[in-house]
Formats: structure tokens, C-alpha cells, sequence
């Protein structure tokens, strides 16, 4: 396989990210996180009243991390962007969080969550918390 | 296949020379690793940056699947 990034895979993430306010890359979904990091920055996002996109990468990883090392030279994922711009990996995520940075960059209320991070998304069903919107989708189906 | 972790140490002090680094295998199966990672270069480059460079310095090791994660922990002196 090439090493280059396939352009039209390319052009659709960067549409994506620029459509989308909020926009996680993860391994699996919100509701089925399939790596434990995807699902920490998912449970901080929960924690805080903001609507984000989410992307399954794990269809596509290869091809996907090739698109966004060329985007934003980043291979590894969870990724999360804001207002089209690479926030960073879960560990970023996770001291923005707790610094309140976070919430600046996703131009929200820093939750006033207790001590001890933000809760998992087993309790996203609670009323009160923001409707997750649906994972998109990137038809991979090209590759190879 | 599993990395090792002097050679992940090794590759991030040859990408930054003067760097304190310390390698953790965090779940016991070498490849979920936390790297510490104090550099002189890191003065006055934000965090993502900071994390670009590192990751840079190991990408190999992501690439041939040695490591799946690296948690990191950056700071200039």
C-alpha cells in the first residue's frame, strides 16, 4: 500500500472536521467504545453540555491515520477537534479538562462536576445530559 | 510483537538530546506505554507540539505495531 494518503478519503475527513463543531475520532462508538482511551475522552465529553460528532475509525484505521497525519500530524487516535483545529489525544484532553481549558475550546460551561473526573458514559441516559449525536460514518469501501 | 523499552527511551533522547525520559509498561503486555518526557526543546512549545515531537520520535514503533499507545507526560525543565 501507498503511503500516501488517499486524496478523496482526505477531502471527506477534512470536511468533517470543518462541518462538525466538535468532532471525535475513536476506536468504536460513544455507546461502544472499543479502546479505553476512546472511551475516556467520550466519558469527558459526556461530563460536559456539548453535542459532538463521532467517528469509528476502526474500519478504516490504516488509510485513516494516514489522512490525518497529513492533516494535522497526528497518527494515533482518539483524536478530538474543535472548531477544526486538533485538540489533541486523550492524555491532552484529559489535563485540558481538568484545567478548564477544555471547556474554553469547546466554548462551554466547565461542568461543575465533583473531584475525581467526569463520570462514564454509562450514566449518559440520565436526563439532563446532551443528546449524543449518531456516529458518522466514512465509507471506506474504496480502500485497497 | 511487543516493544522494548530501552529502545523507546533511547529513540526519544536521540530525538532529544538533553531529554530526562522514563519508559513504563503500563499494562504488563509492553505495548501500552507511558513515557515522562522532560526536555529543554519543550520550552516554549505548546503541548500538542510537545506530544508531535515524542510521537515523532517512536512513529516506527507505531507503525510495525510494536506500541498501540504511548500516554505521555511532557514538561520543560
Amino acid at each position: 500500500m501507498a503511503d500516501m494518503a488517499e486524496p478523496e478519503l482526505k477531502e471527506r475527513v477534512q470536511q468533517l472536521i470543518a462541518e462538525n463543531k466538535v468532532l471525535l475520532f475513536m476506536k468504536g462508538t460513544p455507546d461502544a467504545p472499543r479502546c479505553g482511551f476512546s472511551m475516556r475522552v467520550v466519558g469527558v465529553l459526556d461530563s460536559m453540555d456539548v453535542e459532538y460528532g463521532a467517528i469509528d475509525v476502526l474500519p478504516g484505521l490504516q488509510p485513516l491515520r494516514e489522512v490525518t497525519g497529513e492533516i494535522s500530524d497526528w497518527h494515533t487516535f482518539p483524536q478530538l477537534y474543535a472548531k477544526g483545529e486538533l485538540l489533541g489525544g486523550c492524555d491532552i484532553v484529559e489535563e485540558m479538562y481538568e484545567s478548564g481549558e477544555l471547556a474554553e475550546a469547546l466554548g462551554v460551561e466547565q461542568p461543575a462536576a465533583p473531584a475525581g473526573g467526569p463520570e462514564m458514559p454509562a450514566d449518559a441516559t440520565e436526563a439532563g445530559l446532551p443528546a449524543q449525536s449518531p456516529p458518522l460514518q466514512i465509507d471506506n469501501a474504496h480502500q485497497q | 510483537m511487543a516493544a522494548d523499552l530501552a529502545e523507546i527511551k533511547s529513540m526519544i533522547e536521540s530525538a532529544l538530546p538533553g531529554a530526562e525520559v522514563d519508559v513504563l509498561d503500563q499494562t504488563g503486555t509492553l505495548d501500552h506505554l507511558e513515557a515522562k518526557v522532560v526536555a529543554p526543546q519543550f520550552e516554549g512549545v505548546s503541548r500538542i507540539d510537545q506530544h508531535r515531537m515524542v510521537k515523532a520520535a517512536v512513529r516506527e514503533r507505531f507503525d510495525d505495531g510494536a506500541i498501540h499507545a504511548l500516554t505521555l507526560r511532557t514538561s520543560s525543565p
